[in-house]
C-alpha cells in the first residue's frame, strides 16, 4: 500500500479521484470522521495510518470496497450523532472559531442530512437563505437541527412546541413554515 | 341480742280486685260529655272543675280510660263538624273572621277540657301512646275544620286574594291575617306550607313575572330598580306583619328571581339608562341600588362588574390611543387621574367599597395604560410639571395627596424601568436649573419610589441630590479661597456631577468665551487640588448663563440663556453682524445644536434678541445674524434658554426605547444566571416564569428576548442543554 502523503488538499483530491469519489462526496467526510481528522482538507500521516488500521484495509482498492461498510457504520444510531457533530466541528477552520457561516451550513446540511431528511433540509436551507436574524450558526443551533429532523413531524409540524427549549432560530423557522402553508 | 332490721312502714294495695260497676262508668262519662257540650256552648261557668276532674280521674283509675278517650274524640269531632258548617256558611269577607273567632273559642275550650282531663293526659295517654289532649284538639281542628274540602279551598283562595289586593294598593285586615297564619303554624309547619305558603309562593311568582314584564317595557333602568326595591321591601314588611318569619327568605327569593335575575342582562345593558349611562352620569343612588339588588342574585355582581370592566377598558383604550389627547402629556395624565378618582368614588359610595370591584378597576387601568408605550414618559412629565410649578404654594398635605395619586398610576406601569430613565432625565434638568418648587416634595417622591421598588431604583437619584449639596459646599470653599481675585469677573456657579448617577450625556465641543474660560480653569485647579485622581469635563450642553444686555434705545434686560446661547451672544460684543459660518467657527458648537440655538435666539417672537437675514423660519448655512437693537420686552428678565423637559420627538423616543432594550439585556441575563445558579437544572417554561417574576417590579420581559439571552449564555458557556433531556438547561459552574 503506497504511503500516500496526504498532507495537502491536492493530495486528498488525488485520493478522491483514485477512489472514484467526488471531493464533495459525503463519504470523504465519513472517512475524515473515521480517521478522526482534525483539520479540514488534510489527513496527517498518523491519522491516515491509524484510520486505515481501524478500517482493516491496506490498499486503495480495499479502501474503495470498504466505503459502503463505512457508510453503514456511520448510519448506526449510536454513531450518527457523533458524526453529525463532527461534521460541524470539521468546518471550524480558524482558531477560536465557534460558528459557521450560513452558506457553508446550507451545504453541510445538504451533505449530511440530505439523504435521510430531504424535505426538512430543503425547507430549512430555503429559510436560512431568506432570513437575516442570524449570519452564522453555532454548535448549539447545529445539534438542534438534527434533533428537529428526528423528533418533529414534517411538514405539518404538529408536535412542535415553541415554549419548549428549542433555539429561537427554529421557532422562527416554524413560524415561517406555518405562514407559508396558510 | 341482735339489732333488728327496722322495716319501713308499708302500705299495701288491696290484694283483691276492685270491680266497679260498668254502669258507673257510663254515668260518669255522661257527666263529662255533658260538660264538654256546655263548654262548647259557652256555658262553662256553671260547671264545677273539681267535680269534673274527679270524675275523669275515677274513670281512668278504674280502667275506663279507653272509654273516656274515645268518647272525647267522638264528642269533639261532632262539635267541630258543626263549627265547620257554620264557618262554611259565612259570607264573603266574614269567612275569615268567623274562622278566626271559632278558632279562638276552640282553643279556650281545649284549655278547659285539658285541665279537666289532666290525669288522663298524664297517665293513660302516655301509657297507651295515644295523642295528648292538646295535640288531639289541634289535629281534630285541622282534619275536621281546616281540611274539610269547602273550608280548605275557600281559605286558601281568600288568603291569596287578600295578598293580591294588598299588592295592588288596597288596605286589608293585617291582624286577622296574622291570626290565621299563626293558626296554620300552630297546626304544624307542614299545614302552613301545604295549605298556604306553597300556593302563596307560586301565585307571587306569577304576579311578579307579569309585573316585571310590564315594568321592563315601560320603565328605564333606574325607575325599574326603584320599583323592584319597593316590592322587595313590601314583601319583607308583609312577612314581618302577618306571615311566618321563615317565609321571608322564600318570598324574597321569588321577587329576586322574577324581577331581577330574569331581567338582569336587559337592565344592565338598557340603552340610555343602563349601567354605563349611570356611570357616565354619576348616578350614585341608582348605582348603589343596582349593587344592593344585584348582590342578591347569583352572578348579579359578576355581570355588573364585567360590564363595568369592559367599559373602563374601552374608554381607557380610546383615551390612550387618541392622538389629540396625547399632544399634551400633562393634560393626559391629569385625565387619567380624574378618571381614577371618578371610578374610586363610584366604588366607595355606590358599591360599598367592594374589593372585587377595586381589583377589576386596577386590572383595567393596568391593561389600558400599558397599551401606550409612552405612558411612563408622560407620567414623568406630569410629575415634572407639578414639581416645577404645579405645586407652588400648595400645602404639605395636598402635595402628599398629589404624589400618592401619581404613585397609584405608577404602580400600574409594566415598564417601570422606562419611567426611571425619563424621571432621571427630568430630575436632572430640574436640579440643574434650580427649578424645583420644593425639595421636600422631591425627596418625598423619592421615598415613595424607594418603598415601592426598592433601594436600587432610587440610589442613583439620591446620588443626584447628594451631588447638588456637595457642589454647594465646593462652591463655598471656592469663593472662600479665591474670593478676592474673582470678584471682578463673571460670577461662576459650578455643579459637579458624579458620572454614574446622572443621565449620560454625550460630550460636545464648545469654545467658551475667554472671560469664562479663565474662571473655569481656576475652578478646575481648585477642585483637582482637593480631589486628586478625578477627571472633570465641562458639560457645555447643560449649563445656563445670565447676561446683562443693553439694546438700541438703552433698554436694559437680563437674559437667561443656555451656555451655547451665551457663547453665540458674546460674539456680538465685538461685531454687530455675523454670518452662520462666522459663528460656527469660533464656537465649534455641533451643527444641529447650533441651529437650534440660533433658532431660539432669532426666530421666536418676544425673544428675538438677534435678527436673521433672510427672515425664513429655518436656519441655513448661508444665513446672516444681526444684533437686534430694536428688541423690546415688557419683562426685565427674559428667559430664552429651553431647559424645561419636553415630550420627546419620535426619533428621540425611538432612541430612548433602544437604550432601554439594551439595558434590559444584562438584567435578564443576570436574572437567568441567578436562577440557574440556585436551581442547577431547569426547563424552559420555568426559567421564563421565574425570570418574569424576578423582573416584574421593573418591566415585563419578552419571552423571545429571554430565549435569545439563554442562547447567548449557552454560547458563552454559562449554561448548557442537558445531555439526557434536551428540554432542560443546566448551570455550568
Amino acid at each position: 500500500m503506497p504511503l500516500v502523503c496526504l498532507s495537502s488538499p491536492e493530495g486528498i483530491e488525488a485520493l478522491c479521484s483514485d477512489l472514484g469519489v467526488d471531493y464533495t462526496d459525503v463519504r470523504i467526510l465519513m472517512l475524515a470522521w473515521k480517521l478522526k481528522a482534525e483539520k479540514q482538507g488534510y489527513f496527517t500521516q498518523d491519522e491516515w495510518q491509524t484510520g486505515l488500521k481501524a478500517l482493516g484495509v491496506d490498499s486503495l482498492t480495499k479502501l474503495k470496497k470498504a466505503l459502503p461498510e463505512l457508510e453503514k457504520e456511520v448510519e448506526e444510531p449510536s454513531n450518527y450523532e457523533d458524526f453529525y457533530i463532527y461534521a460541524f466541528q470539521y468546518c471550524l477552520t480558524e482558531e477560536k472559531q465557534k460558528s459557521v457561516d450560513i452558506e457553508s451550513i446550507c451545504e453541510l446540511l445538504n451533505l449530511v442530512l440530505g439523504v435521510q431528511f430531504r424535505p426538512q433540509v430543503d425547507s430549512l436551507v430555503e429559510y436560512l437563505k431568506v432570513q437575516n436574524d442570524y449570519k452564522v450558526i453555532n454548535a448549539d443551533q447545529w445539534i438542534n437541527f438534527l434533533r428537529f429532523c428526528k423528533e418533529i413531524s414534517f411538514p405539518d409540524l404538529e408536535n412542535y412546541d415553541a415554549t419548549q427549549a428549542w433555539p429561537l432560530i427554529l421557532d422562527n423557522f416554524v413560524e415561517w413554515m406555518r405562514e407559508k402553508q396558510s | 341480742m341482735s339489732a333488728q332490721k327496722k322495716k319501713a312502714f308499708q302500705i299495701e294495695a288491696f290484694k283483691h280486685r276492685v270491680v266497679v260497676d260498668p254502669k258507673y262508668a257510663e254515668k260518669t262519662w255522661k257527666i263529662l260529655e255533658h260538660a264538654i257540650h256546655e263548654i262548647y256552648n259557652h256555658n262553662a261557668s256553671g260547671l264545677s272543675f273539681e267535680e269534673l276532674y274527679r270524675n275523669a280521674y275515677n274513670m281512668v283509675l278504674h280502667k275506663f280510660g279507653e272509654k273516656l278517650y274515645s268518647g272525647l274524640v267522638t264528642t269533639m269531632t261532632s262539635h267541630l263538624k258543626a263549627i265547620s258548617s257554620s264557618i262554611e256558611a259565612a259570607q264573603g269577607g266574614l269567612f275569615l273572621d268567623e274562622l278566626n273567632r271559632k278558632w279562638a273559642e276552640h282553643n279556650k275550650a281545649m284549655q278547659m277540657i285539658r285541665d279537666i282531663l289532666m290525669y288522663m293526659d298524664r297517665t293513660f295517654i302516655p301509657n297507651t301512646h295515644k295523642t295528648p289532649v292538646h295535640e288531639l284538639g289541634l289535629n281534630l281542628w285541622r282534619d275536621v275544620v281546616i281540611h274539610s274540602s269547602a273550608v280548605q279551598t275557600r281559605l286558601q283562595a281568600i288568603l291569596l286574594e287578600n295578598v293580591r289586593r294588598e299588592r295592588s294598593g288596597e288596605v286589608i285586615d293585617r291582624g286577622l291575617m296574622r291570626s290565621i297564619s299563626k293558626m296554620l303554624m300552630d297546626l304544624g309547619p307542614s299545614v302552613y306550607q301545604d295549605d298556604f305558603e306553597k300556593h302563596f309562593l307560586e301565585v307571587s311568582a306569577d304576579f311578579y313575572r307579569l309585573e316585571s314584564q310590564d315594568f321592563i317595557e315601560s320603565c328605564d333602568c333606574g325607575e325599574y330598580l326603584k320599583k323592584a326595591e319597593r316590592r322587595l321591601n313590601e314583601e319583607i314588611e308583609r312577612v314581618s306583619h302577618y306571615l311566618d318569619a321563615k317565609s321571608e327568605v322564600k318570598i324574597t327569593n321569588v321577587v329576586e328571581k322574577e324581577m331581577i335575575e330574569n331581567h338582569m342582562h336587559r337592565l344592565v345593558q338598557m340603552e340610555n339608562s343602563g349601567l354605563v349611562n349611570m356611570i357616565v352620569d354619576e348616578k350614585y343612588e341608582d348605582l348603589g341600588r343596582m349593587y344592593c339588588l344585584f348582590r342578591r342574585v347569583p352572578n348579579g355582581l359578576v355581570l355588573v362588574r364585567d360590564v363595568m370592566t369592559s367599559y373602563i377598558r374601552d374608554t381607557g383604550k380610546q383615551l390612550v390611543t387618541d392622538p389629540e389627547r396625547l399632544k399634551d402629556p400633562v393634560d393626559f395624565v391629569q385625565h387619567l387621574l380624574d378618571l381614577k378618582d371618578k371610578y374610586d368614588k363610584i366604588i366607595t359610595s355606590a358599591f360599598s367599597n367592594d374589593k372585587t370591584f377595586q381589583n377589576a378597576l386596577n386590572s383595567s387601568f393596568e391593561y389600558f395604560m400599558n397599551l401606550n408605550s409612552r405612558s411612563p414618559e408622560f407620567i414623568s412629565l406630569f410629575v415634572d410639571d407639578k414639581l416645577r410649578k404645579g405645586l407652588r404654594g400648595v400645602t404639605e398635605e395636598d402635595v402628599e395627596l398629589v404624589l400618592d395619586k401619581v404613585m397609584m398610576l405608577f404602580r400600574y406601569l409594566q415598564e417601570k424601568d422606562v419611567f426611571e430613565k425619563y424621571y432621571k432625565q427630568h430630575l436632572a434638568k430640574r436640579l440643574l436649573s434650580g427649578k424645583t418648587v420644593s425639595e421636600d416634595a422631591e425627596r418625598s417622591l423619592i421615598v415613595k419610589l424607594k418603598t415601592e421598588c426598592g433601594y436600587q431604583f432610587t440610589s442613583k437619584l439620591e446620588g443626584m441630590f447628594t451631588d447638588m449639596k456637595t457642589s454647594q459646599d465646593t462652591m463655598q470653599g471656592f469663593s472662600a479661597r479665591h474670593g478676592a481675585d474673582i470678584a471682578d469677573g463673571p460670577m461662576l456657579s459650578v455643579q459637579v456631577l458624579t458620572t454614574g448617577s446622572w443621565p449620560t450625556q454625550p460630550i460636545t465641543t464648545c469654545n467658551l468665551p475667554a472671560e469664562i474660560r479663565g474662571m473655569c480653569e481656576k475652578f478646575r485647579n481648585y477642585y483637582l487640588g482637593t480631589h486628586t485622581g478625578r477627571r472633570l469635563s465641562w458639560q457645555t450642553n447643560m449649563g445656563t448663563a445670565d447676561l446683562k444686555a443693553t439694546f438700541g434705545k438703552g433698554q436694559k434686560h437680563e437674559l437667561n440663556v443656555s451656555t451655547y446661547q451665551m457663547c453665540v451672544l458674546m460674539l456680538f460684543n465685538n461685531a454687530d453682524r455675523l454670518s452662520y459660518k462666522e459663528i460656527e467657527q469660533p464656537t465649534e458648537i455641533p451643527a444641529s445644536d447650533l441651529k437650534r440655538c440660533l433658532q431660539s435666539l432669532a426666530c421666536v417672537k418676544g425673544k428675538n434678541v438677534l435678527r436673521k437675514e433672510p427672515m425664513s423660519k429655518d436656519i441655513a448655512d448661508t444665513d446672516t445674524f444681526l444684533f437686534n437693537d430694536k428688541f423690546t420686552s415688557k419683562f426685565f428678565k427674559v428667559k430664552i434658554g429651553t431647559v424645561a423637559a419636553q415630550r420627546e420627538s419620535e426619533p428621540e423616543n425611538q432612541e430612548t426605547r433602544q437604550r432601554v432594550e439594551e439595558d434590559r439585556k444584562p438584567q435578564i441575563e443576570a436574572a437567568i444566571v441567578r436562577i440557574m445558579k440556585a436551581r442547577r437544572v431547569l426547563d424552559h417554561n420555568n426559567i421564563v416564569a421565574e425570570v418574569t417574576k424576578q423582573l416584574q417590579s421593573r418591566f415585563l420581559p419578552n419571552p423571545v428576548v429571554i430565549k435569545k439571552r439563554i442562547e447567548s449564555l449557552i454560547e458563552r458557556e454559562f449554561l448548557e442543554r442537558d445531555k439526557g433531556d434536551r428540554k432542560l438547561y443546566r448551570y455550568l459552574a
